[in-house]
């Protein structure tokens, strides 16, 4: 099995964090999980860290409905900062959504490598790791 | 002798002469006889006066000319004669007879002089006169005419004007048009009709007139001035065309356009609210359930009693948020539905002081500076409870998004805008990027800035409330500076 060093959660929801980081867990397959409340966060951290590749995270599980900076957002400005970071960060779309719209408009995003319906579980998790 | 040799040169002279015998016989013709019949006096000597008859005349006319000449009677008229060539001449002939002294015609001399100039005149008038009256009867047949003086006084109506207008020839004519007036044209209207015609400029245009009855009609109107020798106006000629059925068509597209638009508006606002609807259920309310069913799930293979303690602590803020969310939502479209809201006369003076009497702790906490300016639009028609529930919201953001670096400095102020009043409130607070934010200002569960008491609902709220009066809420804002809030509050008088 494939494994990763680091997966970043980008949730403002303390419940689903708090579930998403045991599903993680339960795979084994995840060395370090780092949490961010919202796009602003992220955001801030990937530019501090740009020129230290150990630092940034091989797969980031983003939520859409966040204050502050939204994932629609988040998605925009990072699409700036991409070709300048160092290593490929597989972005997966973490919402509650069901809207088809939302999905359709993920799907043309590069940057976004899947759309993940919530809930996750265990098994969910051991797919996303082994499509990075 | 020498006398009657001199008359009759002149006559030679002066006039066309023939002298025929008592048969009709040709004796003789003058040089003028020849120059307009194009004959020469060897071809018509012997010959009568058909050579030149032009068969315009009918033949009780030479008849009775015959008849007249041969009791000896002078004979006068006036007769169209053909040339050698075919062209024709109009003569003005006087037929002597010279009588035997038995009172016998023995001979007759035809005095004539060329009137073909004449007649060719009072033919063309004719056919123009002609011309003339076929027009007006065409006019009249097809259009509604009048005639007016240059004081506007109506001089003539034709049938179909007393139709149209119900009136009679004799109520209308020494009216002036004001009889028809409908009172639906502004006063500069009739005036610039007036401009324009007594300047001896023609006018169209379609007006709306009035019948006797009261019933309305529209009619395209021209009218003509007629010119005196010094170019002034000594009357106006009206024509018009009864457009009522087309008038009446083209109102009934324009409501029925109007009432499309409407519709269209109204659908399109519904959709956008399902849309937003279809986000909130998808983003608010299957957020928390999928917690829940997750929590769930673990809870059914977690064996370890720490573990579900935990779990189990996380599942009544998740289920009591689910509900807070499905309340608002509640709320909310109650305040959608609520078409018979009542509306009070609000004092809004007093209605902001009361709103602040509920932030006093905050107020004198933050060492806030209030200002209140509504004498533009001290009173307006809005219920009661919305009014207070959005100023408490947009003076709540005002407070709770305070900057630290500076006391909190609200302007509440009202501007009238037509019929509608805005309200403002300024403060010099945290600010909002509007770059990043602005598609989100108002929807539920959006947040702009980390605080405790963040929750999203506020702007929401009063946008549904301001929306659902048929007013507007919009904002302006710099980071760093403050926002201002404005909503726009139609006059919801009855």
């Amino acid at each position: 099995m494939k494994r990763i060093h680091q997966l970043t959660l980008v949730d403002d929801d303390e419940v689903f964090v708090f579930l998403a980081k045991k599903a993680i867990k339960q795979t084994n397959l995840v060395e370090l999980v780092k949490v961010f409340d919202n796009g602003q966060e992220i955001l801030d951290y990937l530019l501090e860290n740009q020129e230290n590749p150990e630092k940034l995270p091989e797969v980031m599980l983003l939520d859409l409905s966040m204050p502050v900076m939204d994932g629609w957002q988040f998605l925009n400005e990072f699409h700036k900062l991409s070709p300048k970071l160092p290593k490929k960060i597989n972005i997966f779309i973490c919402s509650s959504s069901i809207s088809p719209e939302e999905i359709e408009m993920a799907n043309k995003m590069n940057e976004v490598s899947d759309f993940i319906i919530k809930p996750i579980n265990k098994d969910k998790m051991i797919e996303v790791i082994q499509k990075v | 002798m020498e006398k009657i040799e001199d008359f009759q040169y002149i006559l030679d002279v002066s006039a066309i002469v023939a002298i025929t015998d008592h048969k009709g016989e040709i004796k003789h013709v003058n040089e003028n006889f020849c120059k307009i019949s194009k004959f020469s006096a060897e071809e018509l000597i012997g010959k009568d006066h058909r050579v030149i008859n032009s068969g315009f005349h009918e033949k009780g006319f030479f008849k009775n000319l015959w008849s007249t000449i041969t009791k000896g009677k002078v004979w006068k008229g006036e007769i169209k004669n053909r040339a050698k060539d075919g062209t024709y001449y109009w003569v003005d002939t006087t037929i002597v007879p010279f009588l035997n002294e038995e009172g016998i015609p023995y001979k007759y001399v035809a005095i004539r002089y060329d009137i073909t100039e004449r007649k060719l005149g009072e033919e063309r008038l004719k056919e123009s006169l002609k011309e003339l009256s076929d027009y007006k009867y065409a006019l009249d047949e097809s259009a509604i005419v009048a005639i007016t003086d240059q004081k506007g006084q109506i001089t003539h109506v034709n049938e179909n004007f007393c139709r149209i207008s119900k009136y009679s020839k004799t109520e209308l004519i020494g009216q002036d048009h004001r009889l028809i007036n409908s009172g639906y044209h502004p006063k500069q209207f009739i005036k610039d009709i007036w401009g324009t015609i007594a300047t001896g400029n023609v006018w169209k245009g379609e007006l709306r007139n009035k019948a006797k009855d009261g019933t309305i009609y529209w009619v395209d109107t021209t009218i003509v001035p007629f010119l005196n020798e010094n170019r002034k106006p000594y009357q106006y000629l009206a024509i018009r065309s009864d457009i009522t059925e087309r008038k009446r068509a083209e109102e009934a597209l324009r409501i029925s356009k109007n009432k499309a638009e409407e519709n269209a508006n109204a659908l399109e606002k519904k959709n956008k609210q399902l849309v937003d609807f279809c986000n909130i259920v998808s983003h608010n309310l299957r957020g928390p359930l999928v917690n829940i069913s997750m929590l769930v799930d673990y809870l059914e293979c977690e064996d370890d009693k720490d573990e579900r303690q935990e779990i189990q602590d996380k599942l009544k803020p998740v289920i009591n948020h689910l509900m807070e969310v499905f309340n608002e939502l509640v709320e909310s479209i109650q305040i959608q539905q609520d078409k018979d809201v009542k509306i009070d006369e609000i004092d809004l003076g007093q209605t902001v002081r009361k709103v602040l009497v509920g932030f006093s702790i905050q107020l004198t906490a933050s060492n806030a500076d209030i200002q209140i300016d509504v004498k533009e639009s001290p009173h307006i028609k809005f219920p009661q409870r919305y009014m207070e529930s959005i100023l408490t919201n947009l003076i709540g953001n005002s407070l709770k998004y305070r900057s630290p670096k500076r006391d909190p400095k609200i302007l509440v102020k009202t501007s009238k805008k037509g019929n509608k009043t805005i309200l403002s409130v300024k403060d010099n607070g945290l600010g909002i990027n509007l770059d990043l934010h602005k598609k989100n200002m108002f929807k539920i569960r959006k947040t702009f800035h980390k605080h405790k008491d963040a929750k999203g609902f506020g702007l929401f709220m009063t946008k549904t409330q301001v929306e659902a009066m048929g007013g507007r809420i919009w904002v302006e804002s710099q980071p760093d500076v403050g926002s201002t809030f404005f909503v726009e509050i139609k006059d919801n008088a009855k």
